[in-house]
């Protein structure tokens, strides 16, 4: 997205539902407690429920760009015959994401690396420009296993966003990033206010402090891609993936994961009817990689946490010159058997 | 927003040859495209080839770019959408996308020897580069292919690879003694090294079944030829053949966009996870 000057507003907690309210060209989608203790996003129903300084949503916002299962288009052929092919590109109603903490919106920075390079992918495209993000400053860590600032990031990047909200004394400072954000936010008219310069030196501090609390640390990182290509053949892969039961977690929830399977879902046999299909994949399921012929290139479970660590620390980094990780700290709280990302880094990806 | 690359376009299946009978047959087929909105490819290049209702599968193209009208895929009957290939018709529609993946660098070989070695189904993906050399004949050197299957029912080409003796020296195959066959018996990487092609002013270029690329590779390497003149195609599990779907992705290359095509200089650097 294009930036655009800096505009930065004030806006009283309060008005935020009506600003919210003057948005219904758009779908509103905001973090929502579904479960006990779980966060996710939901379609905003009534404005006033909405409290943004809730924990980080179980799911990344990911699914709004790339969702868990989509229809590339459908097919239908007679044996014989040429088939009749119906391309279902997405045309999703504009929609404002709010409550997108910053690990999560750089994720979708490196989801925009993926799906645009060499070959555009119009279904992801298509949803991306339709899909506003805004962004929420953290104050304090959402969880204990964040640890942005460690991987080139902080609470209050502004990477991937279109809007940046820091919430301060019962007023939000709203900065526009991009200008569809800034669009976004004149839509709100007067219930915005020009933010004065005690606002922007509040907001500054506000956002060191945040920096400032203690996150799980990864020391050298720019040295992290060469220790792990000096490791890969290390013993302790194995040992640090033998409780790992595949489940995939670590992948599906992960902010920057974009792997995925394609599928053919038959409805009707003759004729052939039916959907190519694409739907989330995971490095971490042995078939992922399983040749035909049953060679299979990432046998052990080992390999596949290798593969995972080393695409995000190593190979991502040698291409785009950033880690494929954000330090969201999901794949760590989610992991069923403990597996922390940051611990492996520490022990085979440092100097 | 350009063309969407994940939708075929269409092909009709104009010819079917048998190659190799069996449990892991081989048939050649020639795909037309539908409304002549096809693509050019190159040497060492992909496509994706659909089967509604089955899936896709990424296919070396076998065909060389000079020849026009169809495109060639020759085909092991394995897994899901192969076998559904097997079952198809001449006249059946299919779904072809590509051209995928990088390419040999023919060009840069004007002038040199070029020894070819194959095994298998692994002959595809070079034939269109040995076919490309003899098209061109003055601006290649000498041309030597080594070819072999575990049996002789296993070779495929046989017919063109006959006929191609006047043309370049053919250097046949098979693992066990069998009756009638006159030519070499023993491993494809054996016959290499009986007949030892020079090294000089050469450019090898092997494929198939990966434990025959390796002992290949080892042998060559035994006569002289530098990692550099070594060119091999490798293949993993693909789905979009576009970078994205994470499948093929070998250290910080994915095979469909960077691959298949490597000299063993550059392949020797990745991770051997292919």
């Amino acid at each position: 997205m294009t930036k655009t000057m800096a505009m930065e507003k004030m806006l009283n907690k309060a008005d935020l539902a009506a600003w919210m309210g003057k948005l219904e060209t758009h779908q509103l989608f905001a973090p929502m407690l579904e479960d006990e203790g779980v966060w996710n996003y939901a379609p905003v129903v009534k404005a006033a429920d909405v409290a943004l300084d809730q924990p980080n949503t179980v799911r990344p916002p990911k699914d709004f760009v790339f969702p868990q299962r989509e229809t590339l288009y459908r097919f239908e052929q007679v044996r014989g015959e040429a088939p009749v092919l119906t391309e279902t590109l997405p045309d999703p109603q504009p929609s404002v994401v709010f409550g997108v903490r910053p690990c999560d919106s750089r994720g979708l920075v490196r989801q925009d690396i993926v799906f645009t390079k060499e070959f555009d992918d119009p279904y992801f495209q298509g949803r991306r420009a339709k899909t506003i993000f805004v962004g929420q400053a953290c104050k304090v860590p959402p969880s204990p296993n964040c640890f942005c600032n460690s991987v080139g990031g902080s609470p209050s990047s502004e990477d991937g966003l279109d809007l940046l909200m820091t919430e301060l004394d019962g007023k939000y400072h709203v900065k526009a990033v991009t200008q569809r954000g800034a669009d976004l936010l004149a839509k709100g008219g007067a219930l915005f206010k020009e933010a004065s310069a005690s606002d922007k030196a509040a907001v500054a501090k506000a956002h060191e402090s945040a920096k400032a609390h203690p996150q799980r640390p990864i020391k050298e990182l720019g040295k992290v891609a060469g220790a792990l290509k000096q490791n890969f053949d290390s013993k302790a892969w194995d040992e640090m993936a033998k409780a790992c039961i595949g489940c995939g977690i670590c992948t599906f929830l992960c902010p920057t994961c974009h792997c995925f399977d394609i599928n053919d879902e038959v409805t009707c046999s003759s004729p052939c009817k039916g959907e190519r299909v694409r739907t989330w994949d995971t490095c971490q399921f042995p078939d992922f990689t399983m040749h035909t012929s049953g060679h299979n290139p990432r046998e052990t479970l080992g390999s596949r946490l290798r593969q995972r660590v080393c695409h995000k620390f190593q190979y991502f980094t040698e291409n785009h010159d950033m880690p494929q990780c954000t330090g969201c700290g999901r794949c760590i709280s989610l992991c069923p058997v403990g597996i922390d990302i940051v611990s492996v880094v520490e022990r085979l990806g440092q100097p | 927003m350009s063309h969407n690359a994940y939708l075929p376009k269409l092909g009709r299946i104009a010819a079917i040859k048998d190659e190799v009978p069996g449990n892991r047959a081989i048939k050649t087929y020639q795909i037309e495209f539908v409304s002549g909105d096809g693509f050019e490819h190159d040497c060492g290049q992909c496509a994706m080839i659909s089967v509604f209702g089955k899936g896709e599968s990424m296919i070396s193209i076998a065909s060389a770019p000079h020849v026009t009208g169809y495109k060639q895929f020759s085909i092991m009957k394995t897994g899901r959408v192969t076998t559904a290939l097997h079952d198809l018709n001449v006249g059946d529609i299919v779904g072809v996308r590509g051209p995928y993946g990088n390419k040999f660098p023919v060009k840069d070989w004007k002038g040199k020897n070029l020894v070819f070695i194959g095994g298998g189904v692994g002959l595809a993906p070079i034939w269109p580069v040995i076919q490309t050399a003899l098209h061109h004949k003055g601006s290649y050197g000498k041309v030597s292919v080594f070819y072999g299957g575990r049996t002789s029912r296993d070779l495929m080409y046989k017919a063109d690879l006959d006929k191609m003796r006047e043309q370049a020296d053919i250097h046949l195959s098979v693992d066990a003694k069998e009756d009638g066959w006159k030519e070499f018996v023993g491993f494809v990487p054996s016959n290499v090294k009986d007949k030892a092609p020079s090294p000089d002013n050469a450019i090898a270029i092997t494929c198939g079944p990966p434990i025959m690329i390796k002992f290949v590779i080892q042998n060559l390497k035994e006569l002289g030829f530098t990692d550099d003149n070594i060119y091999t195609t490798i293949e993993n599990k693909m789905k979009c053949g576009i970078g994205k779907c994470g499948r093929c992705n070998v250290g910080k290359d994915y095979v469909c966009v960077n691959g298949p095509v490597y000299s063993w200089a550059a392949l020797k650097e990745l991770p051997p996870e292919y």
